[in-house]
């Protein structure tokens, strides 16, 4: 077998998505969810790496991943400290028991 | 110039909304000084707008994409309209200073009745369908949440519930209509919307035109939408005074006016509009005799003066429409702030409770009597001139039936205000009530508004000038060859005759017992309200009923949420792949 790289980085953004994706929908723990999170982001960098290589453009894709990484280490240290937060007022992190917004 | 003054009459009311909410309600003195001095300002921008009449958009800011461009344009019908309501907004301010002293949460009160001021302004004012729907979005919003305003009575939860469903359902009707023009025109412009047309094909424009006309039947509480004003009268009086009464119910009446030149060839649209009025102006006057809440009265009153307007446009006379509009908010802003201060002084709303505080609050009564005397119809006040107006268009555009049909709604018109009038100031008292007379924060706007009541219809040659430049069919007339023209005319004698025999019949209600006993039936028809009721209320606990289904799916479960979001990624995805959505 020999798959060119693109495929092979685009298999990687497509399984590193079903990963966070998958933890993002059944993980209880809000740390957990977190890490769940960036998971999803790592997949949309490579992703971009994938999508730059194709089209022969790597300077545009490796700002933009720039960005991603600058805007998902705020995203991260937020809901950490956010999650800080809900353990200290509710204490607990399970996300199944934080349905103060039910109808 | 007209630029910075659109900006100004929008912006300031919203700005001293935000002042009132930081001012905070530890401190009601500021709030009361912050949102008299923002709703005083916006007014005089208001009044300044009536200088620079122009129909150029002088306002555009490009948002781009499918949103279009914001404009406004300060064109003769909107700088009139922005004009009462930033004016009437500041004295019913004004007016709440004495009436609210002493009530908790004065923030949200003034707050809402400032954002309501600005939107109604940029109501007028705009001419982008989009934005005309934002607006009118948000004065239907702070209509409801002041209704509610003492959300611990069950009845004003419920009276302010359904006024935002019926009003929520006419605004689809805009809606659809704006989105409509849209789809087939390219723009949201309401002057490219009027130029053009006579080009969009005729079973297009008829949806538009019908769905402007639920629209505009909801919101100015016209049959068979017509139940939700009555009930709205569980809000602070000033607000019924502004909202319920001036402006907010208005937003129908200058939406069916702004668009009728293009409707006017929809075949049935201008007798479907005449109609509506009609019956309303009837129907709701019969309500009027039958009602004992004198806010209930004030209120089927504006709904029955709301009808004259709406058949007058319908009978093809924007300006008369406009006029009784221009009328009936400076006098019934006066009649409902004089109520307010009877409300206020003796604690109930009920007028079997009420009688012989003439004698106790000379200044309120005879301020109440100016303004009852226009809406009776009875000369030289503005209701007097503008009310013949409409019965002279009526005639003038062959439509007898609906001549017929306003006489005799105002001989009723005559009959309520009487019968109003005698149960709360003359007569003996029926309670002991220690009245005590209007204070000088009240009293200021009574006294404006009266001297209004007055006046205005002196203003009619600059009106229908100002109108005959946006309006097309309008022609220009002077005040005094108005004036003449009415009194010549054997219709006006006519009513003025309807009015006499309407106030006669309360004169000698006493021999009329026994006609008024086997009347019962059809009173008791008129106080249930004709039916209407109960087709509101099913459409208000429909609406309810849905919502508590859909409560469901408000889980607050983090999982449920993604599951949400990544369905609706998916669901992009695919339209992506598709093509888009054609």
């Amino acid at each position: 077998m020999n798959l060119p790289p693109v495929a092979i980085a685009w298999f990687g953004a497509m399984i590193l998505f079903g990963v966070g994706l998958y933890g993002l929908l059944v993980v209880r723990n809000l740390i957990k969810l977190v890490v769940a999170l960036q998971i999803l982001a790592k997949a949309a960098m490579l992703a971009f790496v994938a999508a730059g290589y194709a089209q022969q453009q790597m300077g545009l894709a490796q700002s933009m991943i720039a960005l991603i990484i600058v805007a998902d280490t705020v995203v991260a240290v937020i809901a950490l400290a956010l999650a800080v937060q809900v353990r200290r007022r509710y204490g607990t992190l399970d996300v199944r028991q934080l349905t103060a917004l039910r109808g | 110039m007209a630029a910075l003054l659109i900006a100004l009459a929008i912006a300031l009311p919203w700005a001293g909304a935000l002042a009132v909410w930081v001012a905070g309600d530890r401190r009601p003195r500021a709030q009361h000084g912050l949102a008299v001095f923002f709703a005083a300002a916006g007014g005089l921008c208001g009044l300044g707008l009536l200088g620079v009449p122009s129909s150029e958009t002088v306002i555009r800011v490009p948002v781009g994409g499918v949103f279009g461009d914001f404009t406004f344009v300060p064109d003769g019908l909107g700088i009139f309209l922005a004009a009462i309501a930033t004016v009437i907004g500041s004295m019913a301010v004004l007016f709440s200073v004495e009436y609210m002293k002493g009530e908790a949460q004065l923030g949200r009160y003034y707050a809402f009745v400032l954002l309501f001021i600005g939107a109604m302004a940029g109501l007028v004012l705009t001419s982008s369908l989009l934005l005309l729907f934002f607006f009118w979005e948000i004065t239907a919003l702070t209509s409801y949440a002041l209704i509610s305003f003492h959300n611990d009575d069950p009845k004003a939860v419920a009276g302010g519930i359904k006024a935002l469903v019926i009003t929520q359902l006419g605004g689809i009707g805009l809606l659809v209509g704006a989105l409509v023009a849209y789809v087939n025109l390219g723009s949201y412009d309401i002057g490219l919307f009027l130029a053009r047309s006579h080009s969009l094909p005729p079973q297009v424009l008829t949806v538009i035109a019908f769905g402007f006309l639920v629209a505009a039947a909801a919101k100015s509480a016209q049959v068979p939408f017509h139940t939700w004003l009555p009930d709205a009268m569980e809000a602070p009086t000033p607000v019924s005074a502004l909202i319920h009464a001036a402006t907010m119910v208005n937003a129908g009446v200058y939406v069916l006016a702004r668009f009728s030149p293009a409707f006017e060839q929809v075949a049935g649209w201008s007798t479907a509009v005449a109609l509506v009025g009609m019956v309303t102006a009837l129907l709701a006057a019969c309500m009027a005799v039958v009602t004992d809440d004198l806010k209930r009265v004030l209120a089927y009153s504006t709904v029955s003066q709301l009808g004259y307007m709406v058949f007058a446009i319908g009978a093809g006379s924007a300006l008369a429409g406009s006029f009784h509009l221009l009328s009936h908010a400076v006098f019934k802003a006066l009649l409902f702030l004089g109520a307010g201060a009877v409300i206020h002084a003796i604690g109930t709303r009920d007028m079997r409770q009420m009688g012989g505080l003439g004698r106790q609050m000379p200044w309120v009564s005879s301020m109440f009597l100016v303004g009852a005397c226009a809406l009776a119809g009875i000369p030289p006040m503005n209701g007097f001139w503008s009310k013949e107006l409409v019965l002279e268009t009526a005639l003038g555009h062959g439509a007898w039936w609906g001549f017929v049909a306003l006489l005799v709604g105002a001989g009723l018109t005559a009959l309520y205000t009487a019968r109003m009038v005698w149960s709360v100031f003359f007569g003996a008292p029926r309670a002991h009530h220690h009245a005590h007379d209007a204070g000088p924060a009240m009293r200021i706007p009574l006294v404006l508004l009266a001297f209004g009541t007055l006046t205005t219809w002196l203003l009619f040659g600059p009106f229908a000038h100002m109108l005959a430049e946006v309006l097309p069919g309008v022609h220009d007339e002077s005040t005094l060859a108005f004036a003449v023209h009415v009194m010549t005319d054997p219709a006006t004698w006519l009513a003025m005759g309807i009015v006499a025999g309407g106030l006669l019949l309360w004169h000698i209600r006493a021999r009329l017992a026994a006609l008024v006993g086997r009347l019962s039936l059809a009173a008791q028809v008129a106080a249930e309200g004709f039916g209407f009721e109960t087709v509101n209320r099913f459409v208000t606990q429909a609406v309810r009923s849905t919502a508590t289904a859909l409560q469901r799916t408000q889980t607050g479960d983090l999982s449920w949420n993604a599951v949400g979001i990544v369905g609706a990624l998916i669901l992009v995805l695919i339209l992506l792949a598709w093509g888009g959505i054609p």
